[in-house]
């Protein structure tokens, strides 16, 4: 399946250059712009892990580009995203967020359904991917 | 037109019998409106024969303290701070016979947090004033101290962006059809399609309550269900607005309740609950950190026309005040009514932390809104994924844009309905931040993307003739061209 | 974006038809608009007769590269690093905005900042910190121009906990693959930045222009010495020009001379001794005249006078 999170997630996969014309609107904008990966890709997952710091003060797209390269070289067998964040008053928060790295295969997520009273039913979404330890999750392991 | 004070003062003025309003208090030109009052500007149209004056002064007078005869008991009061001051009276432009009143009334006049209240001040008795052909609250300024004491959106949009996890689009959403009639069981069907294609929410109508053909809490388990498949099978979060709407409060209460035991995200009211109501709902829906969704249900028997009732930008003001999420605002380019400049307004005073007079968008006022949450402007009503451009040119991207009939009457089916709509928005936003000129490439923007989507390539074609093209009942006074006296 | 190193253009047989575009070269050179920056840089300095020709020379390849690319006649990255070599004060980091300027309008760097660095910015005190700290740097470069002064410091082959060679590295690296989204400038003294190109000869093959910057003439540091007075609303007295001129031959034998630097902390000095000298007399009225005017006292008080008496 193909786990459709962030902005573009509906568009193919975006190339370097598409992902270079997105950061350099975000800084343009004087938002700093954020690398996190992570292996859990549940819908309530807000905390992926950071790569590095959010980079404040860029003028050029080249060196978001460069921390991503670097981030899929180690990082590259799961989800990468970029955002972006704006800390101007009315909005201290992300305004710009998409996935720019995918594991090969995504398993995807299993519904759970547990019956209570009446005909209520409790939902849980569980992501096949967390059956697995942390660091095993993606990949031929 | 503004010309000095006449007001009749000391002994004389109470002297029994009848006197012109404007010689009561009530028109008072020389009067500095304090930053603490509230100001009300309304268009007033007086029968033939009435002095304009004369005329907003018992505008001023019928809608604070005044009645048709002078009265003794007024002085056991500190009569002049609770008289509303009409301050100025301009004449409309393009329109004689129709005049801008502006009138301020002292903070006291109002309780705290209370848009029943205000409401029932400010137009509670004035509007079937015989002397007036028609009368319109046209705009209102809000002092920071009345502001203040208001819980505002019980969410707002940053806070909702966060629960939902989605920046830097509009979001996404559709209405259920056909609005009336189906069973709980159809209806979570078209709740899951709609949601599994790519749409973020899904909506009741406002009328779909509780009906022989089903009944609410049929509609509320179906729904979740269909909610929860969408997001396992998508892995985004996703809800659909459960219309809590009922006869009595506790009725609603009630369903509220049932849909937060059910995990929903978001819930809806119509605002014909009232006021009242809807203030209440706020309140629950910021205790159990719900998403509230208000439809503007029957607000265009007032708010259409010039010339009479209360324009939408005040409903909109008093909405933000009492505290809801979500509340349709004008498409533009769909089937209901809406010219570009008003809905401009209209939207600015959901969104902004400051508005700034802006004649030509009809906002008449600087209003602070004192970091009080934005509102979330919804834009619902024939509109389809070729408008693409249009839409987020004229409306921007804190807006949701529900795509009803244009997700549901898809020839491929409802996801492909949904998914359509979805791939023209991500490549409309794409190329809107590469900076390319999206409002004149648009179609070039969505041929391109349709290329690789077979659905938004069938939705354009279907479409591609679809407009609604009709004069505007109701449209700003100024234009930018137009001088004017400020 | 994804190539490591853009692929050399195809060779092409002249007997093919070349492209017809014709460009105009005037309306080019205005359209740019590097001109004006070619005159502030002429206003600005005084004297650099040689770096300002050939600080023009550049300019003129650039924009034939520029106009040579819109042919289709070549689609190289060309290299643009440079060094800069010459004692302190010299009009370096001036020449070095004024040089991004340039390459920003031509359009061969993309946003035009300068980040100008020494050493210390560039290299950790302990493992694993140099080589985030190069990159937070270069990454507020990207898309502008690096000017690294003092570059030879960069590398200290004698202390062995020394972490300057990782920082090497990566300028190497980046100056070699990144040519598009980035320009480094190095400069410092001349024969100290000989040495350091010596032992380390990455460097020397990247850099295509090298750019020595003479010391300022005697007639040049008055010169600069007027005009830095007058931007301040001083003269001098005609004794006091005098009295100058002999300073700044006597003070350029002495050590530690940083040529336009030097005048200046020289002027503030006198400028002090000025300030002493009017108020040691408080019942004196005073024009404009009077505060405008640096006085031969004011100049002949220097130790740089007692020293040549002293000897």
């Amino acid at each position: 399946m193909r786990v459709t999170q962030g902005c573009f997630s509906f568009l193919p996969d975006l190339t370097d250059e598409q992902i270079s014309r997105q950061v350099q609107y975000c800084l343009h904008n004087g938002w700093a712009v954020n690398i996190e990966f992570t292996d859990d890709p549940h819908p309530r997952n807000n905390f992926w892990e950071m790569w590095g710091l959010p980079m404040f003060d860029l003028r050029d797209a080249a060196g978001v580009l460069m921390e991503l390269t670097e981030c899929r070289k180690v990082y590259g067998d799961r989800y990468i995203r970029l955002s972006a964040f704006d800390s101007s008053h009315g909005w201290e928060s992300v305004r710009l967020s998409f996935i720019v790295n995918r594991p090969k295969e995504e398993p995807g997520f299993r519904l759970e359904r547990h019956e209570v009273s009446g005909r209520n039913i409790r939902y849980t979404t569980k992501s096949y991917a967390v059956d697995r330890p942390e660091g095993l999750r993606y990949g031929d392991k | 037109m503004n010309q000095h004070s006449i007001t009749v003062r000391g002994k004389d003025r109470y002297k029994s019998g009848v006197m012109e309003y404007k010689k009561m208090g009530y028109w008072e030109p020389d009067y500095v409106p304090k930053d603490t009052d509230i100001i009300a500007l309304f268009r007033v149209t007086p029968q033939e024969g009435v002095d304009p004056i004369e005329a907003s002064a018992a505008v001023a007078g019928e809608s604070s303290t005044a009645t048709w005869t002078v009265v003794w008991t007024d002085r056991l009061t500190a009569a002049e701070k609770y008289r509303a001051k009409c301050y100025r009276v301009d004449p409309v432009p393009n329109s004689p016979g129709q005049y801008f009143a502006y009138i301020a009334y002292d903070l006291d006049l109002f309780e705290n947090g209370s848009i029943a209240n205000l409401s029932a001040s400010i137009i509670g008795n004035v509007f079937g004033f015989k002397p007036l052909k028609a009368l319109r609250l046209e705009d209102m300024r809000l002092p920071v101290a009345y502001v203040k004491t208001f819980q505002g959106p019980a969410t707002g949009i940053v806070v909702e962006r966060e629960r939902m996890d989605k920046f830097g689009r509009p979001l996404l959403g559709a209405t259920v059809k056909p609005k009336l009639g189906l069973s709980g069981r159809n209806y979570g069907r078209v709740v899951y399609e709609a949601l599994k294609g790519g749409l973020d929410f899904t909506k009741d109508d406002e009328n779909i309550n509780s009906q022989p053909f089903m009944h609410w809490r049929e509609r509320f388990l179906y729904c979740m269900e269909a909610v929860n498949k969408a997001q396992a099978a998508s892995g985004e979060i996703k809800g659909t607005y459960l219309n809590v709407t009922a006869g009595t409060m506790e009725d609603m209460y009630e369903r509220a309740e049932f849909a937060k035991e059910l995990g929903s995200v978001i819930i809806m009211i119509d605002l014909v609950i009232g006021y009242t109501a809807i203030q209440s709902m706020a309140k629950w829906a910021r205790r159990n950190d719900m998403i509230l969704h208000l439809h503007r249900a029957g607000h265009s028997t007032y708010t259409r026309q010039r010339s009479h009732g209360v324009s939408f930008r005040v409903i909109a003001k008093w909405m933000r005040l009492a505290g809801v999420d979500h509340i349709h605002a004008g498409t533009v380019v769909g089937k209901l009514e809406g010219d570009p400049a008003t809905t401009r307004g209209y939207y600015d005073i959901c969104r902004e932390d400051f508005n700034r007079m802006q004649l030509e968008h009809g906002v008449f006022f600087d209003q602070n809104w004192a970091s009080l949450n934005k509102l979330m402007p919804v834009a619902s009503g024939g509109i389809h994924a070729g408008q693409m451009h249009q839409l987020l040119d004229h409306l921007g991207e804190d807006v949701i844009l529900q795509f009803g009939g244009g997700t549901i009457g898809h020839p491929m089916g409802i996801q492909a309905g949904a998914t359509a709509n979805r791939v023209a928005l991500e490549a409309m936003i794409l190329a809107r931040n590469e900076g390319r000129d999206y409002l004149h490439e648009g179609p070039e923007i969505l041929a391109k993307a349709a290329a690789t989507c077979t659905p938004l390539k069938a939705a354009l074609e279907v479409w591609k003739d679809v407009t609604f093209n009709y004069e505007s009942t109701d449209m700003p006074d100024y234009v930018p061209t137009a001088s004017v006296s400020m | 974006m994804n190539s490591q190193v853009s692929a050399p253009a195809a060779t092409r047989d002249v007997s093919q038809t070349l492209p017809t575009e014709q460009v105009d070269l005037r309306r080019e050179f205005n359209e740019v608009g590097i001109g004006e920056v070619l005159d502030q840089l002429d206003r600005e300095l005084i004297g650099l007769k040689p770096v300002k020709t050939r600080i023009r020379e550049i300019a003129s390849l650039l924009l034939i590269e520029r106009i040579r690319k819109r042919m289709n006649l070549t689609s190289d990255v060309p290299t643009l690093h440079m060094s800069f070599t010459g004692n302190p004060g010299t009009g370096k980091t001036t020449v070095a905005l004024r040089i991004a300027s340039i390459l920003h309008k031509l359009g061969f760097v993309r946003r035009g900042q300068v980040v100008s660095v020494t050493r210390d910015e560039l290299v950790g005190q302990y493992i694993g910190h140099t080589a985030p700290k190069t990159k937070e740097i270069l990454k507020k470069a990207m898309g502008g121009v690096l000017f690294i002064d003092e570059a030879y410091y960069l590398h200290r082959p004698d202390n062995e906990r020394d972490y300057g060679q990782e920082a090497i590295e990566i300028l190497l690296q980046v100056m070699e693959s990144q040519r598009e989204d980035l320009v480094v400038i190095l400069a410092g003294y001349g024969d100290r930045m000989d040495k350091f190109f010596a032992s380390n000869p990455g460097f020397r093959s990247r850099i295509a222009h090298h750019i020595d910057f003479p010391d300022y003439s005697d007639d040049e540091l008055l010169a600069i010495a007027e005009i830095m007075l007058r931007d301040m609303n001083y003269k001098f007295s005609s004794d006091a020009r005098e009295a100058f001129v002999r300073y700044i031959s006597l003070r350029k034998t002495q050590p530690l001379f940083s040529n336009a630097r030097s005048i200046r902390n020289a002027l503030d000095r006198m400028r002090l001794r000025q300030a002493n000298r009017l108020v040691a007399d408080l019942d004196r009225v005073l024009t404009a005249d009077d505060v405008m005017s640096l006085e031969a006292s004011d100049v002949l008080a220097s130790r740089v006078f007692m020293k040549t008496i002293s000897e």
